[in-house]
């Protein structure tokens, strides 16, 4: 590197050691991908227009689906049943509709092609109740992403503030939380979930993304900590003491940034275990409910099936497979890049 | 990201363009038609109440040994204290009772251990003669005191028979009129009671009681509170009986239990099996022992019951060698993966009928489901034929009310509700559900029709149907909410009356007595009226078709109670049930009944003629 260059900022220079690792930057483009998706899932298979002309009038039954479940608004009353593809028996000129490229619904059933296997109608085949796989993955996509993230900015949020008053104040507080987090340590994690979940009332993956969030705070809390006692004797912590700011003050705006690197790290390899634990819990049938679609749940169902309906199996299992692979690539790439012994 | 964000948006979009172009033609590719899975299919119509499903041409032989498999252990094998079926199958090929079915008639009113029995003209008292030829495993001589010995067994309160106890709660009185006398009386004239108190196993008293620590009491003094509570040794008996090696005659070294049935108790192995052994010395060897059905004792050396829990390793099992015969296999094995001509030819599968049957109840207390129309409604709105076809591979028989399809009971004159959408929502609708407040779901009195369909979390084919229900009636205005229960929790929930709608089987008999089910009296207070039907008209029918003995009339009572029932739909009755089974073909005189567990090994025997014996 020419020493003409402009001074490089802190992100510049890992986002060049990033780069660097191929492996990792291709991943990130997966979960850009799983990203897309998620948000997106509506569009990608639904089994209402996007867009449809009838008896000329314009409709966005999608957006108008957004309307009703999260503004309180109504569906107009031609549409009432929701039933789209049932209107086209009695188009008349002029009407159309856009569909979704798959124009199914996760729920949406017809028993009269179940356990089809992969077709152009179906790229991913049918279940056993004639609902299609791929639509349903799209939208199981939204719950293991949905559970990945929130269940690990839970356990993140609880994790740092933990983590940081022990390895700020020290003293009492200090043994209080270590011995906080070595009791939690010590129950094997996912009976301590399944025990929870079996006596929970009712079955939602919000309970699953609080748990995991409650169960899994521990390891972020010990390397808050321990960076912490890195820092905390550092010339600008002292400073800010002795400027006499307030102890909250000095714990997040100054000591905190400083210490967010390898929170960074775990958070990422987080997101991938927290999938898999929420795949496992539906395969188990104590994750998600029924009705809703994931990745879990759909190898679960389908073990069954095997070996005729391998089209039921081979794809959600691949779903897991990479994405928890691409989150793990991430996170090596992350750590290797935020290390600076591994810096020429 | 942004770069990567509109790549794939316009990806989105190609995708949309290109699938929406052409001919969008989901050209449904039809299933091919589900078949009978190259098995037999048992029906049990006109005069045919037998089914053999093997060969017939040559005559039955002794030898051979069975294995068979089934999913659950006992927990114990005391007749009286075990709750589990698996138990009371065992057993009754080792203990017997007085008076059993006739396989001719499907009267219950063969002798068995006894030889002849007289009712008394009020129809409460009954007589019982026993047969003085017979003998238990052990030698002794089976003889009223026995008899007598049993039923105060089942009588002592502190003997852990709850269940069996309630059949029994209007005996007043049993005593013996000489050694092979045996008299018992009810408190009333109850269609049932021949089968109750000639249906009751009889159990060796000098292997339960040798102490005679029960000589001392009478059926009457057992019956009285004040004596059971201050005698001790009734206490110290029913103790001794609940914890009684023959109740648990585990591993290689127990003691046999001793019966006086046509087999032997061999071995039980915890984990593993349960096996017997032929009693060659059967008092019922040398006459006919079930006419049209088994002509001897039985046939078989041996019978071994494997425990394997899993469905999966229960095939494996079979199509291995290890196993001779699955009773129960699942649907989707049945008619999925076990089609190759390889196992045809080896194995026959059959399915034969149980007299069990599936059904949705509907908790009528609930303001959704308080008007019949509505219920009504439900019951059009769910495709059962369809359910059946794909779900359940055409297994169910298509039922109308409570009663066993095979049985007298059943009332023929009555059609099915159609799957008719249409009328169904114009009935939700004259019931006052229509969508005020246009959200999209219907409502009544500010009420939203929105409730929860209980699953147990082991049901396959209810998540099916909770899944179908809940996609059809979101289209009528309807919301389903699934809620997936631990089966101990259901059943909690049942019987607190804690559910909106539950799927679930009745099992029940060739002749039942609905009163347990539907008569209002057993609303609430535990009781089996979970659902919390009441009908004037039917609790009348309901109590006094308990009493009627004239069966043509009392059957006809039982015709006009399903006319009510189908009228009103307290349940959707869904499908009386089939099982499917598979078994090795070198096994004859497979003899398919009407009565549970739809199948006995008294008449099965294996054909060697044409095997070589492996060396």
């Amino acid at each position: 590197m020419s020493q003409m260059a402009p001074a490089r900022t802190y992100t510049q220079i890992v986002g060049a050691q990033f780069s660097k690792n191929k492996l990792a930057v291709f991943s990130v483009h997966i979960i850009y991908v799983l990203l897309f998706v998620f948000i997106f899932a509506d569009f990608l298979a639904n089994d209402k227009p996007i867009v449809m002309r009838l008896k000329g009038s314009t409709y966005f039954p999608v957006f108008r689906e957004y309307g009703v479940n999260w503004l309180g608004m109504n569906w107009q009353d031609e549409f009432k049943s929701q039933q789209f593809k049932i209107l086209e028996d009695d188009y008349e000129a002029g009407d159309w509709a856009i569909y979704p490229p798959i124009p199914y619904s996760p729920n949406e059933y017809n028993l009269q092609v179940k356990l089809q296997p992969p077709s152009m109608a179906h790229p991913f085949g049918t279940d056993e109740l004639g609902r299609d796989v791929l639509s349903q993955m799209i939208h199981g996509a939204r719950v293991s992403l949905l559970v990945g993230f929130v269940a690990v900015a839970i356990y993140v949020f609880i994790g740092v503030i933990l983590g940081a008053l022990a390895g700020f104040y020290g003293g009492i507080i200090d043994i209080i939380i270590q011995r906080l987090i070595e009791i939690m340590i010590t129950f094997p994690r996912m009976f301590l979930i399944i025990t929870i979940v079996a006596v929970m009332e009712t079955q939602s993956i919000i309970n699953i993304m609080v748990i995991l969030g409650l169960t899994g705070w521990t390891g972020v809390a010990r390397f808050t900590r321990a960076e912490f006692l890195k820092v905390k004797n550092e010339d600008y912590v002292v400073a800010a003491k002795a400027l006499g700011y307030k102890d909250f003050r000095t714990i997040f705006r100054h000591v905190l940034p400083n210490t967010l690197t390898p929170v960074l790290v775990t958070a990422t390899f987080g997101v991938a275990a927290a999938i898999l634990i929420e795949s496992g819990l539906s395969f188990l049938g104590f994750g998600a409910p029924p009705e809703q679609a994931t990745w879990g749940s759909l190898l679960s169902s389908a073990r069954d099936m095997l070996p005729t309906g391998w089209w039921l199996t081979t794809f959600p299992g691949l779903a897991i497979f990479i994405t928890v692979t691409v989150y793990n690539l991430v996170g090596e790439g992350l750590r290797d890049a935020l290390d600076p012994r591994l810096k020429q | 990201m942004r770069k990567s964000f509109l790549i794939q948006f316009a990806i989105l979009i190609l995708l949309i363009i290109y699938t929406n172009i052409g001919d969008r033609s989901t050209a449904a590719i039809s299933n091919s038609v589900v078949g009978d899975g190259g098995g037999i299919r048992v029906e049990l119509t006109g005069d045919e109440t037998i089914f053999d499903s093997s060969p017939t041409d040559l005559a039955p032989q002794k030898g051979g040994t069975l294995v068979m498999a089934i999913s659950a252990e006992p927990e114990n094998l005391n007749y009286y204290t075990s709750t589990s079926a698996a138990a009371t199958r065992f057993l009754d090929y080792i203990y017997e009772p007085l008076l059993d079915y006739d396989y001719e008639t499907w009267n219950y009113d063969r002798p068995v251990l006894a030889e002849s029995f007289a009712i008394s003209e009020d129809g409460m008292t009954f007589t019982f003669k026993l047969r003085e030829n017979i003998y238990w495993h052990d030698g002794q001589p089976l003889t009223a005191d026995d008899v007598l010995f049993s039923i105060k067994s089942i009588l002592n309160p502190f003997v852990d028979a709850a269940p069996q106890r309630t059949s029994f709660s209007k005996v007043i009185e049993a005593h013996i009129e000489g050694p092979y006398i045996f008299s018992v009386t009810s408190s009333e004239t109850y269609f049932r009671n021949q089968e109750i108190l000639g249906g009751f196993a009889i159990m060796p008293k000098h292997i339960w009681d040798p102490q005679g620590l029960m000589d001392r009491y009478t059926v009457t003094d057992l019956l009285n509170p004040t004596i059971t509570r201050e005698e001790a040794a009734i206490k110290e008996f029913a103790e001794a009986f609940n914890t009684h090696p023959q109740g648990r005659p585990v591993g290689d070294g127990a003691e046999p239990i001793v019966g006086s049935g046509p087999f032997k108790f061999d071995k039980w192995i915890t984990g593993d099996y349960m096996s017997l052994v032929r009693n060659d010395n059967y008092w019922g060897s040398d006459q006919t022992y079930i006419p049209g059905y088994s002509e001897q004792g039985s046939y078989l050396d041996k019978i071994i019951i494997k425990v394997v829990q899993d469905a999966t390793a229960r095939l494996i099992a079979l199509k291995a060698g290890e196993i001779d015969f699955i009773p129960r296999m699942r649907a989707i094995q049945y008619f999925e993966q076990t089609g190759s001509q390889d196992f045809l030819d080896k194995y026959q599968k059959v399915s034969y009928v149980v007299p069990a049957y599936s059904y949705i109840g509907w908790n009528n207390d609930k303001p959704y489901f308080m008007d019949k129309r509505v219920r009504q409604a439900m019951t059009m709105l769910i495709d059962r034929e369809a359910y059946n076809k794909y779900i359940a591979y055409d297994m169910g028989i298509p039922t109308i009310g409570p009663f066993y399809i095979y049985g007298e009971q059943y009332n023929h004159a009555i059609e099915r509700w159609p799957y008719d959408p249409a009328r169904a929502v114009e009935l939700i609708e004259a019931a006052g559900w229509i969508d005020h407040d246009g959200d999209g779901i219907r409502d009544k009195d500010g009420v939203p029709f929105n409730f929860t369909f209980s699953i147990s979390a082991g049901s396959t084919s209810s998540k099916y149907l909770a899944l179908m229900l809940k996609e059809d009636l979101r289209k009528v205005g309807i919301v389903v909410n699934i809620r997936q229960l631990e089966w101990s929790v259901y059943v909690e929930n049942l019987r607190d009356r804690q559910f909106d709608v539950v799927s679930l089987l009745w099992i029940g008999g060739l002749e039942a007595d609905p009163y347990q089910i539907w008569h209002s009296d057993n609303i609430g207070d535990r009781g089996s009226n979970y659902i919390g039907f009441k009908h004037a008209e039917a609790d009348s029918i309901l109590y006094h078709a308990r009493f009627e003995m004239d069966k043509t009339k009392r059957n006809a009572m039982y015709h006009r109670l399903q006319e009510i029932l189908h009228d009103e739909q307290p349940y959707t009755f869904m499908f009386a049930q089939r099982d499917p089974g598979a078994y090795l073909k070198e096994f004859r005189g497979a003899k398919w009944i009407p009565i549970r567990p739809g199948y006995k090994l008294y008449s099965w025997w294996r054909n060697n003629t044409s095997q070589v014996s492996p060396l």
